[in-house]
């Protein structure tokens, strides 16, 4: 059984260095591929980190608490009679990773070709993580207005294939990612020392979510202290907030939005909900998950809607992975539900609150935090009659759903009491029209009016 | 019973470099060798034939020089001569391979090997039986030997094969090459530069058939220029004794001949290994084999020419090295196939690597082509050896090398650059940033690299 290195993975694009939470198995466990090892703590989300390989989990390199550079040795599987001391080894003299490497260089960076900050910026004490509690639930709908997700890579965690800044890869495997949009940094090299070769590139532009738009480069702002009886002052960015400060004008700018309200009649919608509801056994049912369920149906129907601009192609997708925007208190994460085309009403709603819960717990798994086709984001229980969201790039549209209010209704019959409900989709430009984007709204809006429709 | 971790049968280059690797990776070695160490490669190939070519050559300088305003009366060239100094170079590497084993502590069991069982080989030798058993694994290295046409018996006198070609110390005066591949223009140039009327045959369209087509034209015209009678799509339906020696009948009439040399091919050598008793699986007459070189029996291993095309002493040796690593534990990596270059060694040489023009625009691909003659080469004129060029067949879009073909003077040294190249995926643009020293043969390969970006300087 060969040796398997643990290394700290680079979980987002902009992720430097991740800090051990905790570790789930001791040195001495048995370990399988796939076991989850530790829990890691990133700019988005504290994800759980798997094995690659299974084995004994030998050493531990990093203690918890202690951050480590990504790409670099946390730790070691392999089985007991192995020896591991050249790894080790290898380990103190060419990657000071472990517990005194918080204010070092981050491991093979060499005076002369270190192209990023040597230093990693101490962390706000708020991130201590014996300091986070879970963020109260803020409602059992899922609010948000804006959204933080890098594309990672979904099949699985990327490793690092350079030797933490510098990407390795080949000419030609430079070119084809350049032509073909994808982001050399999300993808493991499989040639000589990890060296990303005309295949790998290959491979992960053939995989949906590995065509990540590119970051620009992290800005790292610096905590100013705040003087007392000061005229203002200057909090610490926290890692999400930074993410979503970097992230947001990638698609704000680039990406040519237009806006499509409709508004929809959700009386019958609200009724069925309350039945649904007052059934015995039965998960209990959000406005969203009607809205999930409608989206996932509908997007089936109109499959330019469900696309995602590629540069010099659209590419549309036959699945629908619902991206669900969750309010923390910190920002917010948008974790995805994959395959919710195939999913029933009650499925939705118990996959779906399972995910907002683990994202207040910072309980999300890579996976979880990216692929989406489309979004949905709920401001609803905030009174929020309606607003418009910020695309997530790579994904084409973004719904923003306002709250469910009674207002006076004309009718046949004369003034009466309705209720209503505003959604607006943001669209790129690129990908489609203004009258796409409405057709998709009034298939939606006429779905949640027939609401029976959503459950067969 | 004679313990090793590794049996290796046959010592040709794949044969031999296998034992070593193994040997290096801490392995104990034993080789079973029919021949001599070495296989046909260094006995009866590739070495003693580059040894006959370079009389061929130094015989053509003398022809010319008064080209370089030497003036030479008279001169007699001593085929008998060119036989015996090939046949001490083979020697020499054979002896060096004999010696590579010493130093590797390999126990070479002179006879036939074949497989009792997956881990036993029973070597039958002049001077007895021996019983080898591989606690490890077993490799096959049992090479190739000449085809001939069905029908047509080599005697290795009037129908000789490359076997024969190699020792017959008495050159004919006339000889019909049937095959216009590697082993048949290579001939047909030593047989021609030593004053013997030659006939080179091919079935398929153009000779050299595998190469690139403008290769085989510029091949043709150099063949032909130097007296070569060259008859492609000729297809021969009986070679029988009579006239001078042989008469051999094709699709465009009969022709005489005091020899025939049949270059048709060779097929590999699975008989008497004990293949059949094992069950060891093949393929179109070649052993089956996994990207480790492992047949569909474990423990169990074919490398070489008995392994599958193409039938390259350079390709045997990759999977030696293969073979002997996955067998010590090692996880290699597996041979490129599509990155084995391939060398002719007549005159002028040819080499090539990766695809031809017309097999890259299969599929519609957008290919960048540039090609730079050796007559516009400041080296290769002052060298009086113009004839040929350099061709690189690029993807248009993203500059990945294709494939690469050269004719001409020094062509099997060149074709390395871009070997190198492509094994790090380089591009057009690598290549052209590459200085290349002046003057050189080489600055033909960077001026067809930046023909193929389309602003050659020198043409």
């Amino acid at each position: 059984m060969p040796v398997t290195k643990v290394v700290m993975p680079k979980l987002s694009e902009q992720m430097e260095s991740g800090k051990i939470i905790k570790w789930l198995k001791k040195e001495g466990d048995r370990v399988q591929s796939g076991d989850i090892l530790a829990e890691v703590e990133t700019d988005k989300a504290d994800v759980e980190m798997e094995a690659f390989g299974s084995g004994v989990l030998r050493k531990i390199l990093v203690a918890a608490g202690n951050k480590a550079p990504v790409g670099s040795l946390i730790g070691v599987i392999a089985e007991e009679n192995d020896d591991i001391g050249a790894v080790v080894a290898q380990a103190g003299s060419g990657a000071p990773a472990a517990a005194a490497s918080e204010a070092k260089a981050p491991s093979g960076a060499k005076p002369g070709m270190a192209d990023r900050p040597a230093a990693v910026p101490p962390q706000p004490k708020s991130e201590d993580p014996a300091a986070r509690k879970p963020s109260p639930s803020t409602g059992s709908e899922s609010p948000g207005s804006r959204r933080v997700q890098d594309a990672v890579a979904a099949a699985s965690v990327p490793q690092p294939s350079g030797d933490g800044g510098r990407v390795k890869a080949s000419p030609l495997a430079r070119k084809i990612a350049a032509q073909s949009g994808v982001d050399l940094k999300l993808i493991q090299g499989s040639g000589p020392g990890g060296r990303i070769v005309r295949r790998d590139v290959e491979a992960a532009s053939t995989a949906p979510a590995a065509a990540a738009v590119a970051a620009a480069p992290a800005l790292r702002p610096v905590a100013q202290p705040a003087a007392a009886g000061a005229e203002y002052e200057d909090l610490p960015l926290s890692p999400m907030r930074s993410a979503i400060a970097r992230r947001m004008p990638l698609s704000k700018a680039p990406v040519p939005h237009f806006y499509v309200t409709s508004e929809v009649a959700m009386d019958r919608a609200w009724e069925l909900r309350e039945e649904l509801n007052g059934l015995e056994g039965q998960p209990k049912i959000s406005v969203n998950d009607f809205i999930i369920r409608a989206c996932a149906l509908t997007l089936l129907q109109h499959p330019g809607v469900n696309a995602s601009f590629q540069g010099e192609s659209i590419r549309v997708f036959h699945r629908v992975h619902m991206g669900i925007a969750v309010a923390l208190e910190e920002g917010l994460i948008t974790p995805v539900l994959r395959d919710v085309h195939a999913k029933s009403l009650a499925q939705i709603a118990v996959e779906a609150r399972d995910l907002a819960e683990r994202a207040r717990q910072r309980k999300l798994r890579t996976q979880e935090l990216s692929g989406a086709t489309f979004s949905i984001s709920n401001l609803g229980m905030f009174d929020v009659r309606d607003f418009s969201a910020i695309i997530n790039p790579p994904e084409g549209a973004i719904l923003a759903v306002g709250s469910v209010r009674r207002v006076p209704v004309v009718s046949d019959e004369g003034l009466g009491v309705g209720r209503r409900m505003a959604l607006t989709i943001s669209c790129d430009h690129r990908v489609m029209d203004g009258a796409m984007g409405a057709r998709f709204l009034q298939d939606v809006k006429k779905l949640l009016e027939e609401p029976l429709r959503l459950l067969v | 019973m004679n313990q090793f971790d590794v049996v290796v049968v046959g010592t040709g280059p794949g044969g031999y470099v296998s034992a070593i690797r193994a040997a290096q990776l801490g392995l104990s070695v034993a080789t079973v060798e029919d021949d001599r160490p070495g296989g046909v490669c260094l006995n009866w190939g590739c070495i003693p034939t580059k040894a006959l070519l370079r009389n061929a050559e130094v015989v053509h300088l003398f022809e010319k020089a008064a080209d370089f305003g030497i003036t030479i009366d008279r001169f007699q060239a001593d085929y008998a001569a060119a036989v015996k100094r090939s046949r001490s170079v083979a020697d020499r590497m054979a002896k060096g391979v004999e010696f590579l084993f010493r130093k590797n502590k390999i126990t070479l069991f002179p006879g036939t090997g074949s497989l009792t069982s997956k881990n036993v080989v029973e070597v039958k030798g002049e001077d007895g039986a021996s019983t080898l058993e591989a606690g490890r694994a077993v490799i096959l290295a049992t090479g190739s030997e000449p085809k001939s046409l069905p029908g047509v018996t080599i005697d290795e006198k009037t129908v000789i094969s490359s076997n024969g070609a190699v020792r017959n110390e008495a050159k004919p005066k006339s000889i019909v090459v049937i095959g216009a591949g590697a082993v048949g223009v290579e001939f047909a140039d030593v047989y021609r530069s030593y004053g013997v009327e030659v006939t080179l045959l091919e079935a398929l369209p153009r000779i050299v058939p595998l190469e690139d087509e403008e290769v085989s034209t510029q091949l043709t015209r150099s063949l032909s220029r130097r007296g070569i009678t060259i008859k492609t799509g000729a297809k021969v339906s009986a070679v029988k004794p009579g006239g001078a020696g042989a008469v051999i009948d094709t699709d465009g009439g009969k022709l005489e001949a005091e020899q025939v040399l049949m270059a048709v091919g060779r097929g590999a050598r699975t008989k008497g290994v004990g293949l059949e008793a094992l069950n060891i699986a093949l393929e179109r007459g070649f052993v089956k084999v996994s990207p480790t070189m492992e047949t569909s029996v474990k423990g169990v291993y074919a490398i070489g020419d008995m392994a599958g095309a193409p039938l390259l002493a350079h390709k045997a040796m990759a999977e030696g090295v293969v073979a002997a690593e996955a067998i010590a534990g090692k996880s290699p990596r597996p041979v490129d196939y599509g990155n084995v270059p391939s060398c002719t060694y007549c005159r002028p040489q040819i080499a090539s690597i990766g695809l031809t023009e017309a097999k890259a625009r299969e599929g519609g691909r957008e290919l960048a082509v540039g090609k730079f003659p050796f007559t516009a080469n400041g080296k290769a004129v002052a060298l009086g050896d113009t004839e040929g060029f350099v061709k690189v067949v690029a993807d248009k879009k993203t500059g990945e090398l294709l494939g690469v073909h050269i004719i001409g003077p020094e062509a099997t040294e060149m074709i390395h650059e871009f070997a190198v190249g492509r094994t790090l995926e380089a591009t057009l643009e690598e290549m052209m940033h590459t200085i290349h020293a002046h003057p050189t043969l080489s600055e033909a390969a960077l001026e067809a690299t930046l023909a193929a970006l389309g602003h050659a300087i020198h043409i």
